[in-house]
């Protein structure tokens, strides 16, 4: 019988041991070939899942682009056709409105310009001292 | 220091062949492993399986759990794998993922013994194969101690990591698991000084 000690120096005693045997890895090479095998399954089935994930919506979601893209490029086109349609047809129609010119008056009757350069003549005049 | 040495001496991770080309062989199977082969990661787990069950045992309450944990941390690490430096020691990288599942785990098992509590006191240290009298008062004696104190002491004496490890693994300073494991150690003395064992 021995009383129960710890010790310091790395020697092996009892607590020692026995936490040793408690918590003691499983021996063999099966349990752990298993164990592996558990793991890397676990592994595979979270990995899988998630890229089983995306493959099952990659192919409707890059159909769904690529239906897109056609309805766009379909719709752009159209649109230009109308654009050159309109534009050819417009040159060719005659417009129905009239087109009128206003001229602006340049010129002026002497007889105004006249009266017009007395009557500054005289206000220039009666402002002086 | 290359990463084989780092992986040894930082990690004191014993090789199990005794191959002093581990670190860089355990380096090129990171490296493909991190450019998708499956086959590089399975041997890693190879590798590290056995000293991963007793990172996540020593924190966990019982085997089950263990293995659990181990298969947790092995696909956190799966998934955080190209995060990795490969430069940096793998071990000491797996078993503080390891420590972390397991500690998710303790922490997951707690919420739910809380919300299922029932009359009876769980006893998760029970050996069902223990006969001696002194592994039947140690399995009591480690149910007293708080969880961190339970994983220093078994990290440290049963398993052999140095506290600066211990400390990394459970993101606690070097101070701190030395003194949990001061504290556990005096703990079990108390409730097992009327303990008498043959030797």
């Amino acid at each position: 019988m021995t009383k129960l000690t710890w010790h310091n120096d790395g020697g092996e005693d009892e607590v020692a041991r026995n936490l040793r045997a408690m918590y003691a890895a499983p021996v063999g090479e099966q349990y752990w070939n298993d164990l592996e095998a558990r793991i890397l399954a676990r592994i595979a089935e979270v990995d899988l899942g998630w890229w089983a994930e995306l493959d099952r919506w990659a192919r409707p979601a890059l159909l769904a682009a690529a239906v897109l893209v056609l309805a766009a490029g379909v719709a752009m086109f159209r649109a230009r056709q109308v654009e050159t349609r309109t534009a050819y047809e417009n040159i060719l129609t005659p417009s129905p409105v009239p087109v009128e010119t206003v001229i602006r008056p340049t010129l002026e009757g002497d007889r105004e310009a006249s009266l017009r350069d007395v009557v500054g003549h005289k206000d220039r005049s009666n402002g002086r001292p | 220091m290359t990463a084989a040495t780092a992986v040894q001496s930082t990690f004191a991770m014993p090789s199990p062949d005794g191959d002093p080309r581990r670190g860089s062989d355990e380096r090129t199977l990171v490296v493909s492993a991190q450019q998708g082969s499956s086959d590089a990661f399975a041997a890693l787990v190879r590798l590290h399986q056995r000293r991963a069950y007793a990172v996540c045992r020593a924190i966990v309450l019982t085997h089950e759990d263990a293995e659990d944990a181990v298969q947790e941390g092995f696909l956190h690490a799966f998934r955080a794998l190209d995060r990795f430096l490969p430069d940096q020691p793998f071990g000491a990288w797996l078993y503080r993922i390891m420590a972390n599942a397991s500690l998710d785990l303790v922490r997951r098992r707690k919420v739910r013994d809380a919300d299922e509590l029932s009359e009876s006191s769980p006893a998760p240290f029970r050996d069902p194969g223990e006969a001696d009298e002194l592994r039947r008062r140690l399995s009591e004696a480690l149910t007293r101690l708080t969880d961190r104190q339970r994983s220093v002491i078994v990290l440290h004496d049963v398993e052999g990591f140095t506290h600066g490890e211990i400390g990394s693994m459970l993101g606690i300073p070097e101070g701190t698991a030395r003194s949990d494991l001061h504290h556990a150690r005096a703990a079990l003395r108390r409730l097992l000084k009327d303990v008498r064992s043959d030797t």
